[in-house]
């Protein structure tokens, strides 16, 4: 095996600050907000309350004789109005018809951000109330309203493999259940906002907080009906994204861009936070149901699963989502026949967007709560029938017949969380309850593809661009976005170690569509591995150029030119150098192209979408958590004392970052499995403020552990793999299945609240008795004394 | 907005009524939101009351003579009138702390204090804590321990730290975490931000201010 790797020398796997670390902590890295031109307008929007209804008219009378409203603009004012990222089935701002909340009216520019919300709450809309549906599974049915379209059922993915019938019969112990995994909001924490500068009436440019310029770029340029080339979208230092600013910031981006476009003014927008939680893509709510069986010695049989993915209104990128939890749904596991069917569903509830994981964590939460449930009726400890299951060197295929690269290195995770957590002591002897709270420790795997499904295979490709200056130091564009998950800096990381230079030399600038080709999203955890190795494929052209003139002065073969320590030096005699600077002084004085672009785009793959048949994804990292937690029973409280996280990462780029993203996954992992619930009341969510919608605080967060695999693989650049989803995904399941140890029920609903905990409890809730005593008929005459049961 | 009768609502006959739900926005209608609810009428003096007063404000040591509206927030005014945008709105009704101030020296939400409530006291901004070219101790010890990933909560984080420091120089773990916990951070930095406060309280022992 291939871990345990040493340490390489240079910046490769160190902690040196990060390249915008001076900036954020003295607060002058310049967000969008605060970012302002003379003679700047401030946009808002007038959006809908209500889910489903017949627009009959909107009055914008009194929103324009506002004094400092300069434009209100409604669908006819729009010059191609649509706006949905793969299907044209989402209306910029709505004529017709509102299928569901925050659907746009009418846009307002106005000279104050005061006067522009007040004026957008004066557009009148007549409405006529339709039937709407509120559930994905409800929404199937025959007679269910419809939302978007001739049907409800939007697409089907399936994957097929063995004979699930035949082999049921194999199986001693089957379980069903259906879970209900409630959605999530982002909740970055810098709403959505972007900045339109309009130049005549020929270009523009659009600066906005985001994950996807490209997006962007085609978005607004759809909307205006202008090429590409005349869109130039530039990504303001973004507050946190984790796909809430993938697809959804086009949507703002479009509308400043109308306004500044008939303005002739720059226009900002920036959401409220209200706004931002009402109104924006959300992860998916979904529906799974399982039929899993194994045999007596725990070996999983078969699996079925079937999903109902709540899309809400709008397919924006469900389908893409839906593909990937359509073949996450089994996880690691080898499992002789598989039967998966993942339907995404119309409803009239807030659409689903890019989230952190993007699928996979419903299907990983269901199909790791349905491993425990065979383990309990198998008599089996959770992590034994996870060991006789999990794929390996040696078992190595998984549900869609893909035979993954070794190292496999699933088992190794999930040994090294396991030990690391203490698994076999809190098992053999679990810690008494103190006073209320009662002990629990649950264990989840994910098995995760570091790429864009073979269905977004064209977009997963990259672009750098790669300056020497005539200093020595360097300039480095790409296409993928930081988002504070250290992209900046793990470019940075790379093109210093591909160089041979101290960090500190290279600077790595926002992205910019004027300056890179287009790279597709930052999405997929791929940021870094893409951008990574485009950059060294940006090196190894400009090395071209540059080894010549370095041998020259050397007085070598440029064959023998090696980059290092800040030096260009001969390979073997170390003695034998110049420094870059040196280098780049010369290669200026000769002018001597110092630019350099490089491109990466992933293997093309084969994938049968009839079947779920082929690669879907290029390579893979393991992650496996376990969480330890104390719950109150009474009150149904759970508190996360510890999620030890062991992750297959391959190289680490940057260890402070990388431990960043575990940490960051882990907390908001939690938040999504405990706290974090979207009340919905008829498609309009009725907590969309922090108070009621409830994300992890520093007093919350649980300690974290955290082991990493190393090993040598053919990912990304320099080795190294996506983290930042693959530390989301485990922990929700983990806590569930904690919680379930601790409670000794079975809770199939996330997030795991206090009112469903004790609802799950049941009988067995403490004072259960009160309530029996309460309403037991009064006929029946028992001895006086009441009391818990025992 | 959730309290509001529903039918009533779903069946307003000139379209639906969007009051409260965009209740809260802009830096001005924020205190609105201070004062009650969105969704309930604010009290008409204070719609009423736009006569700009004539306030000096002390931030980060310098004084600033300025016009300023009664509602506007110190939020707003640091941003908007003295150009101090380090501090950042996240919700603009005091849930998140994305824009921590100190006030005298006690961590404030900038969004939840009224401008002419801050007359008279001492404003200490994010800008505030350099030390020249340098930076403070509590930046620093941010800066070393990545306690941040987008940033957009650590002017806030840090601004808390301060804040908790001065009141209490060497906390515990569990007096920090509880401390810093009125500042969410979306992107989970926590752990990077205990240690971050540990160490900024080593660095003041060690002669800080
Ligand atoms: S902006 Fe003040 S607490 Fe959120
Ligand atoms: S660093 Fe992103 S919210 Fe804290």
């Amino acid at each position: 095996m291939t871990s345990h790797l040493e340490p390489v020398p240079g910046p490769l796997g160190g902690r040196h600050p990060r390249i915008d670390a001076a900036a954020k902590v003295t607060g002058s890295t310049r967000y969008v907000a605060d970012l302002a031109l003379p003679g700047m307008l401030h946009a808002a929007l007038a959006t809908a309350t209500v889910a489903s209804a017949r627009v009959l008219g909107v009055d914008t009378a009194a929103a324009r004789a506002h004094a400092d409203v300069v434009a209100v603009l409604t669908a006819a004012d729009v010059p191609a109005n649509s706006i949905g990222v793969i299907f044209g089935d989402q209306p910029l701002l709505v004529t017709d018809r509102v299928r569901m909340v925050g659907d746009r009216f009418a846009l307002v520019a106005a000279r104050t951000a005061e006067a522009a919300w007040t004026a957008a709450r004066l557009v009148g809309a007549s409405l006529e109330e339709l039937p709407g549906v509120f559930d994905p599974v409800a929404a199937v049915a025959d007679d269910a309203p419809l939302v978007n379209g001739a049907s409800n059922v939007f697409r089907t993915f399936h994957v097929q493999r063995g004979d699930t019938a035949k082999q049921a019969k194999r199986a001693a112990v089957v379980v069903e259940a259906e879970y209900r995994v409630g959605g999530q909001d982002h909740a970055y924490l810098e709403p959505q906002g972007c900045l339109a500068i309009p130049e005549g009436r020929e270009r523009i440019t659009i600066v906005a907080s985001c994950q996807c310029p490209f997006y962007i770029q085609q978005g607004v340029a759809s909307v205006l009906g202008l090429p590409l080339a005349a869109v130039r979208v530039e990504q303001a230092p973004t507050g946190g994204g984790f796909g809430g600013k993938e697809d959804y910031p086009t949507e703002p981006a479009a509308c400043a861009a109308l306004l500044a476009w008939h303005t002739g003014h720059p226009v900002r927008l920036i959401y409220p936070r209200e706004l931002d939680l009402q109104a924006t893509t959300k992860r998916h709510a979904m529906v799974v149901r399982h039929r899993w069986g194994a045999d007596r010695a725990g070996r999983l049989r078969f699996a079925e699963v079937e999903t109902f993915m709540d899309a809400g209104a709008y397919v924006g990128l469900s389908t893409v989502v839906a593909e990937r939890a359509n073949v996450s749904a089994i996880g690691p596991y080898h499992v002789g026949a598989v039967r998966v069917a993942t339907h995404v569903v119309y409803t009239n509830n807030l659409f689903g967007g890019a989230f952190r994981g993007f699928g996979a964590p419903q299907v990983t939460w269901a199909a790791e709560a349905t491993m425990d449930k065979l383990a309990t009726r198998l008599g089996m400890d959770p992590v034994e029938l996870r060991r006789v299951n999990v794929l390996d060197d040696t078992r190595r295929t998984i549900c869609t017949g893909q035979r993954l690269r070794t190292p496999v290195l699933a088992r190794e995770v999930l040994d090294r969380a396991v030990e690391l957590a203490g698994w076999d002591g809190f098992r053999a002897a679990p810690p008494a309850a103190d006073g209320a709270w009662r002990h629990g420790m649950g264990v989840s795997l994910v098995l995760y593809g570091c790429n864009l499904h073979w269905g977004g295979q064209r977009l997963d490709r990259s672009s750098a661009v790669v300056i020497l200056q005539a200093d020595g130091s360097v300039v480095v564009r790409v296409g993928l976005t930081e988002m504070g998950q250290g992209n900046l800096t793990a470019c940075q990381t790379v093109a210093a170690a591909a160089l041979g230079v101290d960090p500190s030399q290279v600077q790595v600038w926002q992205p910019d569509t004027t300056t890179v080709a287009d790279s597709g999203p930052t999405v997929a955890s791929r940021g870094s591995l893409m951008s990574g190795r485009a950059i060294l494929d940006a090196v190894r052209r400009l090395r071209v150029r540059l080894d010549p003139v370095a041998a020259e002065l050397l007085g070598c073969r440029p064959g023998e030119v090696e980059l290092a320590g800040g030096f260009a030096r001969v390979a073997g005699s170390p003695e034998r150098a110049v420094a870059m600077q040196a280098v780049a002084k010369e290669m200026s004085a000769r002018r001597i192209e110092t630019i350099a672009t490089g491109w990466h785009r992933t293997k093309a793959r084969r994938f049968d979408p009839a079947t779920g048949q082929g690669a879907p994804y290029e390579f893979y990292a393991m992650a496996c958590h376990v969480a330890r937690v104390a719950v109150d029973p009474g009150l149904g409280i759970v508190r996360v004392e510890e999620v030890t996280a062991a992750h297959d990462v391959g190289r680490v780029l940057h260890r402070d970052a990388l431990e960043g993203q575990i940490h960051g996954g882990v907390v908001q992992g939690m938040g999504w499995g405990v706290s974090e619930e979207l009340r919905l009341d008829r498609g309009r969510l009725v907590n969309p403020n922090f108070t009621d919608y409830v994300i992890p605080t520093s007093a919350d967060a649980p300690r974290i552990t955290i082991a990493l695999v190393e090993s040598d693989s053919e990912a990304g650049p320099c080795g190294a793999k996506g983290i930042g989803e693959p530390s989301f995904i485990p922990t929700a399941a983990a806590v569930r299945n904690a919680v379930c140890d601790a409670l000794g029920v079975e809770v199939d609903t996330l997030p795991l609240t206090p009112p469903r905990l004790v609802e799950a409890l049941g009988e067995r809730h403490p004072f259960a008795w009160v309530v029996e005593a309460a309403t037991r008929p009064a006929t029946e005459h028992e001895p006086a004394t009441v009391g818990p049961r025992a | 907005m959730a309290r509001k009768p529903r039918d009533n609502e779903h069946t307003c006959p000139h379209g639906v009524s969007r009051r409260g739900f965009l209740g809260s926005l802009g830096a001005g209608a924020v205190a609105a939101a201070t004062l009650g609810r969105p969704g309930e009428t604010a009290p008409p003096e204070v719609a009423d009351a736009v006569e700009p007063s004539k306030v000096t404000l002390l931030v980060n040591g310098r004084r600033h003579r300025l016009l300023v509206e009664p509602r506007w927030t110190l939020l707003h005014v640091l941003r908007e009138r003295l150009g101090l945008t380090g501090s950042k709105p996240g919700c603009e009704r005091g849930e998140c702390g994305a824009c921590t101030v100190l006030i005298d020296g006690v961590p404030r939400y900038a969004c939840l204090t009224l401008a002419l409530e801050a007359e008279g006291h001492e404003v200490t901004t994010i800008e505030g804590l350099m030390r020249g070219e340098e930076l403070g101790p509590t930046q620093q010890a941010f800066a070393a321990e990545d306690a941040f990933q987008c940033g957009y909560c650590t002017p806030g984080q840090i601004m808390a730290a301060e804040g908790l420091l001065r009141a209490k120089p060497a906390p515990t773990v569990a007096e920090i975490r509880l401390g810093m916990s009125g500042n969410l951070c979306r992107c989970g930095a926590y752990p990077h931000i205990v240690k971050a406060v540990r160490r900024a309280a080593e660095a003041r022992k060690g002669g800080g201010r």
